[in-house]
């Protein structure tokens, strides 16, 4: 038999001599971090820390008397398709990136294959009748689920969170394995997915009879009113005895009662807090309460569940758009994947805080969750930092995509994939659409028609409180008309199309010039954009802002993502050949992003930051193309535009000088002489562009409105590389192991300017209690491993993400051949 | 101000489908192969649409791209739908 990966000893410390915490050997770490509760119940325990992992199949791996002791400790979340390929050779193989992977471009050239995770635990101390559930986040893709040997069941979604009783098969006296078989095989994803339990797991003990039931508790804001907010509150309970009582209260920020309400506890209850003076939730001030749900024998708590809750009502109509508490309010979108780039699916509430953050910093105010249910920690950060966000359920139906791809479990589990998908997200403010798919090949035919409703109506029944959605690229299918029975409220008997019939708000796909003739047709309809190119940035901002029906764009992407690859590439062609190219090995991410896979900003950024009025004024060139050559850009991209004046191969060369502005007239000077100036019309869509023979200096743009310039742009010529910096990002608020902090290292020349296009080496030394997660540039072709201590920058930057194994001062140092060591030391955990 | 609801229908009956004319703007690429007398139009002017509507990242939206969709795709041009437009109304109704 294994032993306990952690001692008796250690685990009884930390409950500071307490019956509080009796689950014994099991995640030290996290749980020395987490405040626990005064008395039972216990929720939300995390169970993260001390697992073992091994990357292949086998016979018998569940079998409690497996010797696993040669297993790879890990603490979760855990993605194997991000680690270095074993055994794996250059150049084929390069980090975890395979040129033969099955998966191709899709997924990035990564690896899935078979793995198996195993964590020892004691339950000795909780009582004999407790029950106990763990709940697994997201495993990609499909898990069989053990526990001492014994099957608890299984999972075939990739992005929905499951859960399992253990109660029937736990050995309350001793050692429990629970065991979880991961497979991620075939071609099944379109864009990199990650292999394993790449999203946390937490461990439920609560009565065995009377409980509230998983996902049970449903809150809406019913009515905002003269001051007061009516707060409607459906909870379900499991077996509910005689003289049960269910405690319904919301807490404001400061921990106060905002209101509380109590009922004779049932299978189902429904309440109503009235609230006094409620500070609402919305994107520009995002208030969060806490709804508290209490299940109480007298003063006794049997169950608690604790919750976000915000305090919002939004409406949709074609004359006002969305309007949040009565706010006019556009979405000024974009879509994510799942990824959180360097540290591949691996879903760190650090991480999945960092990209709403870093997005929320550049004017976004909604995300769409493409093409799969968000992590629980992406969703909490949208309520806490105020993004609006669109949970998506499918990227298939019936129909398949990639021949292994959920189309072949659809049948059998759409209802368990909507039913995971709503029910744990229904209370989040942020959410504010249900999406049931994304360009759903087929959806338009007789049974593709009837999935629509289906899935649509699932929903509802789930969580009639918000519209469904879906994302529909190319037409909308052949007019069509509902019975009473059959068409959502008001639509009966009116034609409508196949692909939007039972939709509340239609999300189109690249379909910008489809839009304001759809609505000549189809007044009644509001509608987004659910998918646009980034070029057509200044085009969805001038239709968002005339067009009261249309609620704004969700940019495809928002961020860089594994996967894909090339999807916007840019390529040099050469003379005379037709402008068409196809990426492929060794590209491996999208390359699509507004924001690159390390979070710094592209140009397509920072023309959004001016078509959304972040910013004036941006200045940026165009990378020269190579002679008889010309530059390609993929469908997707946006042209290799620098903020560079460093180009030294090119002197005397015309480069194209970009201005992307919202000022009437802009003008352009080399070294303080004027090259350019331009009066701007509506047709120039906020661009300027030069042509300016290349000589070192400074390039300077200065926005003009009438006599006043209004922004000014600066590019110098950099020297040589002179040293590195390092510089740590705000730190976490997490602790233990949870903790993430991401350092930054930029490449300087003598008078402290990052060398806009610097590529080489670093390697790095870390001292303390923190370990190495990642370690990786924006570069989309594979050029290493993303773990290694040794990377390459691409253009002049590169991140390091450590993550901390216990408290104390963390020291990092880089170095780089030529260049003086860099260092800097901070907390962590 | 009261909140909006989006409550389930009741039951489930096919709906109507109202007879179209065939278009390149309107209708899947996919419908217009289904009818032998529209592909053939399509083929007629553009001989290399199989090829270049085959590849496996395309194919599965075949049911949802309409020949004017592609063009923001550069799969086809703008002249040759304009032709293949004029030749597909001539056809009529379908249901």
């Amino acid at each position: 038999m294994p032993a306990p990966l952690t001692d008796r000893r250690s685990a009884m410390t930390l409950t500071a001599g307490a019956a509080l915490l009796p689950l014994i050997g099991i995640d030290t770490a996290s749980a020395a971090t987490k405040t626990q509760p005064a008395s039972w119940p216990m929720r939300d325990i995390p169970f993260n820390a001390g697992w073992r992992f091994h990357h292949g199949a086998g016979n018998g791996l569940e079998q409690p008397g497996l010797d696993d002791g040669g297993w790879r400790p890990i603490d979760l979340p855990h993605d194997w398709s991000i680690e270095d390929i074993p055994g794996g050779h250059a150049p084929d193989q390069i980090g975890p990136f395979d040129k033969n992977a099955v998966g191709g471009t899709a997924t990035g050239f990564t690896v899935g294959g078979e793995g198996w995770y195993r964590k020892h635990f004691r339950v000795d101390g909780y009582p004999a009748d407790a029950r106990l559930e763990v709940l697994f986040d997201g495993v990609y893709l499909e898990s069989d689920v053990f526990l001492n040997g014994r099957p608890l069941g299984e999972n075939r979604h990739g992005y929905i969170p499951f859960s399992f009783d253990l109660t029937p098969f736990l050995n309350r006296a001793g050692d429990n394995v629970l065991a979880v078989r991961v497979r991620n095989e075939g071609r099944n994803s379109r864009w990199y997915s990650g292999s394993g339990i790449y999203r946390p797991v937490t461990l439920d003990v609560m009565p065995a009879d009377s409980h509230l039931d998983r996902w049970g508790v449903a809150a809406w804001t019913r009515q905002l009113e003269n001051g007061t907010a009516v707060v409607e509150v459906t909870t379900d309970l499991v077996t509910p005895l005689e003289g049960l009582e269910l405690v319904t209260r919301l807490r404001d920020a400061d921990g106060k009662v905002a209101a509380e309400t109590r009922s004779a506890a049932s299978q189902s209850v429904s309440q109503i807090l009235s609230l006094r003076g409620p500070r609402l939730w919305s994107p520009d001030d995002p208030q969060v309460y806490s709804l508290e749900t209490e299940l109480r024998r007298g003063k006794t708590v049997l169950d608690k569940v604790v919750q976000a809750f915000g305090v919002r009502i939004i409406t949709f109509d074609p004359q006002r758009g969305m309007v949040i508490n009565g706010k006019v309010t556009k979405l000024r979108g974009g879509c994510i994947h799942h990824d959180n780039g360097l540290l591949g699916a691996c879903a760190f509430a650090d991480a999945d805080e960092r990209r709403i953050r870093l997005l929320k910093a550049r004017g976004f105010n909604a995300v769409r969750s493409s093409h799969n249910p968000s992590s629980r920690s992406l969703r909490d950060a949208c309520d806490r930092l105020g993004m609006l966000l669109i949970e998506e359920a499918f990227d298939v139906w019936h129909e398949h995509k990639e021949l292994q791809d959920f189309s072949i479990h659809f049948r059998d589990r759409w209802e368990k994939v909507i039913d995971a998908m709503v029910r744990p997200a229904r209370n989040n403010p942020s959410v504010i659409m249900w999406s049931i798919g994304n360009e759903i090949p087929l959806r338009a035919t007789d049974q593709g028609v009837e999935w629509e409703w289906k899935l649509a109506n699932a929903v509802k029944r789930l969580d009639p409180t918000r519209p469904v959605t879906a994302g529909l690229n190319g037409v909308l299918g052949q007019e069509m008309i509902a019975g009473p029975e059959t068409a959502r409220p008001g639509f009966a008997n009116k034609i409508d199309n196949a692909s939007t019939i039972f939709i509340d708000v239609p999300g189109y796909n690249y379909r910008l010039d489809d839009i304001e003739r759809e609505h000549l047709q189809h007044p009644e309809r509001v509608v987004y954009a659910s998918e646009t190119f980034a070029r057509e940035v200044f085009d969805y901002a001038a239709l968002t802002d005339r067009a009261p029906y249309f609620l704004g764009e969700f940019v495809w992407t928002a961020m860089d993502y594994i996967g894909e690859a090339g999807l916007g590439a840019t390529a040099f062609l050469k003379n005379g050949s037709p402008p068409f190219a196809i990426t492929g090995w060794p590209w491996v991410n999208a390359w699509c992003g507004d924001l690159d896979l390390i979070g710094e900003q592209k140009a397509a950024s920072l023309a959004r930051d001016v078509a959304w009025g972040l910013s004036p004024l941006e200045l940026l060139v165009q990378r020269p193309a190579p002679e008889g050559t010309f530059p390609w850009v993929a469908n997707w991209g946006w042209p290799d535009e620098l903020q560079s004046w460093a180009w030294p191969e090119s002197a005397d060369k015309p480069l194209t000088v970009r201005l992307y502005t919202s000022a009437e007239r802009v003008e352009l000077l080399l070294n303080g002489a004027t090259v350019g100036q331009k009066t701007l019309t509506p047709e120039d869509k906020m661009k300027a562009e030069f042509a300016v023979p290349y000589a070192p200096g400074v390039l300077e743009a200065v926005a003009w409105k009438g006599d006043r310039a209004i922004a000014r742009r600066r590019l110098e010529t950099v020297g040589a590389a002179n040293s590195l910096r390092l510089s740590v990002e705000s730190s976490s608020e997490l602790r233990g192991n949870e903790a993430l902090a991401y350092v930054r290292v930029d490449v300087l020349d003598s008078a402290g300017r990052v060398l806009p296009d610097d590529q080489r080496a670093v390697g790095l030394a870390i001292e303390g209690p923190a370990r190495l997660a990642a370690f990786g540039s924006a570069n989309p072709l594979a050029t290493g491993s993303l773990q290694s201590t040794e990377t390459q920058t691409f253009r002049g930057r590169a991140l390091a993400i450590l993550r901390a194994t216990g408290p104390g001062q963390v020291r990092v140092t880089a170095q780089s051949e030529g260049l003086p060591n860099a260092a800097v030391t901070f907390a962590l955990a | 101000m009261d909140a909006p609801l989006y409550p389930p229908a009741k039951a489930y009956e096919p709906p109507r489908r109202l007879p179209r004319v065939l278009s390149t703007r309107d209708t899947p690429v996919a419908i217009l192969k289904s009818v032998p007398a529209a592909w053939a139009i399509v083929v007629k002017e553009i001989p290399s649409i199989d090829r270049r509507t085959g590849g496996e990242q395309i194919k599965p939206h075949l049911g949802n791209f309409s020949l004017e969709s592609l063009l923001v795709f550069g799969v086809v041009q703008r002249d040759a739908i304009e032709r293949i437009d004029a030749q597909l109304k001539a056809l009529g109704e379908f249901k």
